[in-house]
């Protein structure tokens, strides 16, 4: 079985390497995507550097790039991150009493911290004390001017779901899922994917294309398609971030309880 | 040459020289404490001196409040950078060394009488190394 998962493994590397003998050089100004087709206007990259300010007041081309032209391929990627943590969910969730318990690190860490008073909580406890809150109003900020600077919904995510992570890690599991709930990550995961793909389907309603925002100013209330365009890549991006987040923190918990969520001595 | 090319050239100087302390005692100190000592001390002074530096040499360009308050922006960000490195990096260097102390890890002792070790009383003693379950 091994030896058929090298084959495959090979044959595919092989396949895909074997594919990138066809693209153009790198940086070759006579390719395609940056020379363009003769006769079919300007190319693609040439399009997104000239127009991307003009059609969507978005100084920041590469978020434009991701969160509106190609925004149905990050769509699916936040529903990949999902998928991964489904899957996690899936494989390692156990309800309580269904294996034998003590088994996550979580378990260790506290039958070992547990007679040596609180030093460590004392000096880690307070740096995450005065670091989390900094950690998540940066997160935040990543978030919300992604499309100004470098950042966005998956970057902004992560960060926030490190700050649960860590302060997982400096108290223990219990106390940071007394904040942040099994129910309340996994339900933010699907609202996350909702909001994105609510943004698809509002444009559809309004009778356009799926995540063809420029029609949504009718219900953002801005004044042309442009701003409309802006301020949906902000609603999409909110959207990645909380999947992105619920599913970081989601992954954490269950790996490191081996599924169970259940330990830690509480606070 | 300004005068502030001069004390960042020094401040980085004198903070690279801490990182090959910081370096060198890494390699070649006896047990584990000594060497998160010697990561976490030197790591955090060099990289204060080296960001302290920067923040020196922009002042290179400042002109008056009025006009360059990018370059005291940068400074910001940079004394932000020293900030929260003081403050993570004496911590994850005192969680590293508290798991390894609980992990049952034995410091190298100069005289191996632990009673005539003060701070060892107060101390939590080591575990010893059990098998994994």
């Amino acid at each position: 079985m091994r030896l058929f998962a090298l084959i495959a493994v090979f044959i595919t590397g092989g396949l895909l390497l074997y594919g990138t003998a066809d693209f153009p050089a790198k940086g070759d100004p006579h390719s395609p995507a940056n020379a363009g087709v003769p006769g079919t206007g300007p190319s693609i990259s040439q399009y997104f550097v000239t127009e991307t300010y003009n059609d969507s007041k978005v100084p920041n081309m590469v978020t434009a790039v991701l969160a509106d032209y190609r925004g149905y391929d990050t769509m699916f990627e936040t529903v990949v991150i999902f998928a991964a943590g489904m899957a996690i969910f899936a494989i390692l969730r156990v309800v309580k009493g269904g294996r034998n318990p003590g088994t996550g690190i979580h378990h260790r860490l506290d039958k070992d911290s547990s007679g040596n008073g609180d030093h460590y909580d004392i000096i880690v406890g307070t740096t995450c004390k005065l670091l989390i809150p900094v950690i998540q109003l940066f997160s935040l900020y990543v978030i919300a001017h992604g499309h100004y600077s470098p950042g966005g919904g998956f970057q902004g995510g992560v960060i926030l779901g490190a700050s649960f992570i860590l302060y997982a890690m400096a108290t223990n599991l219990k106390a940071s899922l007394a904040r942040f709930s099994e129910q309340r990550f996994m339900s933010l995961a699907c609202i996350g994917i909702l909001i994105y793909a609510g943004f698809g389907f509002l444009s559809q309603f309004l009778q356009k294309n799926f995540l063809e925002y420029g029609v949504l100013q009718k219900v953002l209330l801005t004044d042309g398609p442009e701003m409309a365009r802006s301020h949906s890549m902000l609603g999409v991006e909110v959207g990645v971030a909380f999947t992105v987040t619920a599913i970081m923190f989601a992954i954490y918990a269950n790996l490191s309880s081996a599924g169970d969520l259940e330990n830690g001595k509480g606070l | 040459m300004s005068i502030f090319t001069i004390i960042a050239v020094v401040l980085i100087c004198v903070g690279l020289l801490f990182f090959l302390g910081a370096a060198v005692g890494i390699m070649r100190f006896g047990d584990f404490y000594t060497r998160m000592h010697a990561a976490g001390k030197g790591d955090t002074l060099s990289s204060l001196l080296v960001l302290l530096g920067f923040g020196v040499y922009q002042l290179n360009n400042f002109q008056s409040f009025s006009e360059s308050w990018p370059v005291l922006l940068v400074i910001l960000k940079l004394i932000a950078i020293s900030a929260f490195i003081l403050l993570t990096s004496p911590t994850a260097t005192h969680a590293l060394m508290d798991s390894g102390w609980e992990d049952g890890i034995e410091p190298e002792l100069k005289n191996d009488k632990p009673e005539t070790n003060a701070l060892e009383e107060d101390m939590p003693q080591p575990k010893q190394k059990e098998a994994q379950a």
